[in-house]
């Protein structure tokens, strides 16, 4: 398959690649791994003139820790190297956890942490060639205004598939972005919009640079799970990531962040299971009443493999499987 | 920035090709360097059969920018053998029975190289695991593994 024609522009730093987008962003797509720009490329989902390779700036692939300050990861770590650090391991485990979790070695090597971040939001009907897409009325991703997924809708309902964003939410992480403005930092949350159409909140002028996790609290686990139909190279379609701290003497929950992912078009705290756990003992009832609110809350919709049915179902399960880590 | 030469590592020796800026290194590799052994097959990076090492790392050819890899050291599966002589991967590939219709065996072959050079005495799992990112839709799989572990061993380094 071929790409259509750019022009390819290499910055050698994050100010040279911000002044270019001051003036270029709309006409622009941004590269590091490729792994989800090239493949939409291909399918002429996107045609910009400028491709800006990110990977030539140096300084942005640090994986640094701090006890005090916690974690500073860079957006162009490769998941690779996430999944390969022993540092994360030893004091990011869940992180470890959701990296390997990603697509496949290659896909891995390739990918970075702010591209999976980044994700462009998936729909069997949008992820398709131009002449598949041609066969059908333009949909409200593609700027139309009929949506093939859900009969009827009047939204969007692309589905935000990334592996790392449930889990760097559970854990309060926050992202820095660059514009040829300065610098600003926001919560990961932020990030999201929402909007399966225009999945990111942010302005095209601006770079993702780097991620900041907190110190994690005494006593914490965190994990992702991930249900796909084969055991590699699948995007998520059902995805938990979670981070619960225990008091000392190990059994009573102090704090509990659950996030769904791959259910919705961004990925979604389920408030509720923090307020039900907290200070209270894990047992089997609770997790069940704590999972029964995610699959509450997941609405996924007959836009990926399997069904809405069984992958609502999953997050459930999902959910208890984090959850019994604590008890 | 439009048509441009370019020079590209391969395999120990430098190449020269012009190469526009939506060329892949599949594309280069085989079109322009007549190195075919590196496959297109799906183009989208679920197969990896066009899987290559640059800098040592199995990557995806069909994804990667040609211009983005001027500068780095890219391994083919034409980079294995000596002449005539079988690297020890093939070898072990063509003695188990490891191929069928060959067209994910480059790819197979380069991921499991990737993976030997980093861990020589890998467990049955691990070899799953590295591979997992190539498909064959011959074989089954069972003895692509038996074939890598064996591999191992035959470079004497022990055990399963």
């Amino acid at each position: 398959m071929r790409l259509p024609d750019f022009q390819y522009v290499e910055p050698k730093s994050t100010e040279e690649a911000c002044a270019f987008l001051k003036d270029h962003a709309q006409e622009s797509k941004l590269i590091a791994g490729g792994t989800d720009l090239l493949p939409s490329m291909k399918q002429r989902i996107f045609k910009p003139k400028y491709v800006v390779n990110l990977c030539a700036i140096a300084g942005l692939d640090r994986i640094e820790f701090d006890e005090r300050t916690g974690l500073r990861i860079g957006a162009l770590v490769r998941l690779r190297s996430l999944e390969t650090d022993s540092m994360i391991w030893k004091h990011y485990p869940m992180i470890g956890q959701a990296a390997e979790a990603v697509g496949s070695v290659q896909l891995r090597q390739m990918g970075t942490l702010g591209g999976n971040l980044s994700l462009d939001t998936r729909c069997y009907y949008y992820n398709q060639s131009d002449s598949w897409r041609k066969c059908r009325p333009t949909c409200i991703k593609m700027g139309g205004e009929t949506c093939h997924a859900v009969g009827g809708g009047k939204k969007c309902f692309a589905v935000f598939s990334g592996d790392l964003a449930p889990t760097l939410l559970a854990l309060g992480a926050k992202i820095v972005l660059r514009s040829a403005k300065g610098e600003r930092s926001l919560s990961l949350a932020e990030y999201y919009s929402g909007d399966g159409a225009k999945p990111l909140s942010i302005g095209p002028e601006e770079v993702l640079t780097r991620v900041e996790v907190p110190v994690l609290p005494k006593g914490a686990y965190g994990s992702y799970h991930k249900y796909r139909i084969r055991k590699s190279i699948d995007f998520p379609l059902a995805g938990v990531g979670t981070l619960i701290a225990l008091e000392e003497g190990g059994k009573v929950c102090r704090e509990a962040r659950v996030v769904i992912g791959a259910a919705g078009m961004r990925p979604e705290e389920v408030k509720g299971i923090g307020d039900l756990l907290k200070g209270k003992k894990m047992t089997e009832s609770l997790i069940e009443e704590a999972s029964e609110m995610a699959f509450k809350m997941a609405k996924p919709v007959a836009n990926a493999a399997s069904t809405p049915t069984y992958r609502r179902r999953m997050i459930k399960i999902l959910v208890q499987r984090a959850l019994k880590q604590a008890m | 920035m439009g048509k441009q030469i370019a020079g590209f590592t391969v395999n120990g020796k430098l190449y020269e090709a012009m190469v526009e800026p939506h060329a892949t290194l599949l594309e280069v590799l085989r079109d322009q360097l007549d190195l075919t052994g590196t496959k297109h097959s799906c183009g989208m990076g679920i197969c990896g059969a066009c899987t290559v090492l640059v800098d040592g790392q199995p990557v995806l050819s069909c994804l990667t920018l040609a211009m983005a890899v001027k500068d780095k050291r890219i391994v083919t599966i034409e980079g294995l053998c000596e002449g005539n002589v079988l690297h020890p991967i093939q070898k072990a590939f063509v003695d188990h029975g490891a191929i069928q219709c060959g067209f994910c065996t480059p790819g197979m072959i380069m991921s499991a190289k990737a993976l030997l050079d980093k861990n020589p005495v890998p467990t049955r799992e691990a070899v799953r695991i590295a591979l997992a990112g190539n498909l064959c839709r011959c074989t089954g799989y069972v003895k692509i593994v038996d074939a890598v572990l064996d591999v191992a061993e035959a470079m004497g380094k022990g055990e399963d």
